[in-house]
């Protein structure tokens, strides 16, 4: 890739950011979704093994 | 015929869909960003007026259109969990708000940063930036609201009842630009008009829209099993699923 390229006509520190940002905001969503769903199986299995002893 | 229909107020049938879904959808929305990144940024000329500045169009529009689709989504699915009393669209509503959330930061932080060297400042108080700004909020409400209440039905409720009120909200940021003096430009691409870019910048722009919204769609599935599974942990077919897991 040339300089031009990266320098974005002279908006690099415009330009950039806000590609950063939104990468950034991709991952974190399949990240937390990720995280969400398995803390909430750890719940169910905590759940599941209460009923089991209360049975 | 409306079988599948009905199917979709199950909650067992919903964590199982979700997850077939998902991938799908996150592997098209990886296609579609992939190549809009790429032709969004190595193959689409500078624009005549904004040079490469440009190019943020292709983070912030898809961002801030999917930040109103979300709201959308979240307000008329609260409004089936409140009206017909259906719980996945309780569970909808509340796996879609902190994705719907994100995205709106994001169309706002964007927007700060095009506006910067478009029109000499970060922030103004100009009728879409204001009433994006308030969209966020709205979304904050609604999920502050929803975990502030002990009975997981009355926050569901009450948020629900929020996002309904604060649906107002989304025409207005729509047509903002349109009535009343605004700084920010109108409609790029609108749906009865011609759009205002040319072939080699707007693909880009369209396939980034659909892979953000394929990716919506994707997050929204692997939240709402996570969802459904906190709601539904008594239940026996969850107790099948951790011992499946």
């Amino acid at each position: 890739m040339n300089n031009g390229f990266w320098s974005m006509g002279g908006y690099a520190r415009y330009v950039w950011p806000c590609f950063a940002g939104a990468l950034v905001v991709l991952a974190w969503n399949v990240w937390s979704a990720r995280r969400y769903h398995s803390r909430a199986l750890m719940r169910a299995a905590r759940a599941a093994i209460m009923a089991g002893d209360r049975s | 015929m409306w079988n599948w229909f009905y199917k979709l107020a199950s909650p067992p049938y919903v964590y199982r869909l979700a997850a077939v879904l998902a991938p799908w959808l996150l592997g098209g929305a990886a296609l579609c960003i992939g190549y809009g990144l790429v032709d969004g940024l190595v193959f689409a000329p500078p624009d005549y007026q904004q040079g490469d500045a440009f190019r943020i169009i292709y983070v912030h529009a898809p961002s801030a259109w999917l930040s109103l689709s979300a709201y959308t989504l979240m307000a008329v699915a609260g409004g089936i969990g409140l009206i017909w009393r259906i719980k996945i669209g309780h569970a909808v509503a509340a796996a879609a708000a902190p994705i719907g959330a994100s995205f709106t930061v994001l169309a706002l932080l964007t927007g700060s940063l095009w506006g910067r060297p478009m029109w000499g400042t970060y922030w103004a108080w100009d009728p879409r930036l204001t009433s994006e700004l308030i969209l966020l909020f709205l979304y904050v409400g609604v999920m502050s609201l929803r975990s502030a209440f002990e009975d997981p039905g009355r926050g569901d409720r009450a948020a629900a009842l929020l996002a309904i009120v604060g649906v107002i909200n989304v025409p207005i940021i729509h047509y903002s630009v349109q009535w009343w003096n605004s700084l920010h430009q109108g409609a790029t691409v609108a749906k009865f008009a011609r759009p205002s870019m040319p072939g080699s910048m707007l693909w880009p722009l369209l396939s980034m829209l659909l892979g953000f919204m394929l990716f919506f769609g994707g997050v929204l599935c692997l939240r709402l099993r996570g969802e459904v599974l906190n709601r539904e942990r008594q239940s026996s077919w969850v107790r099948e699923v951790v011992r499946a897991s």
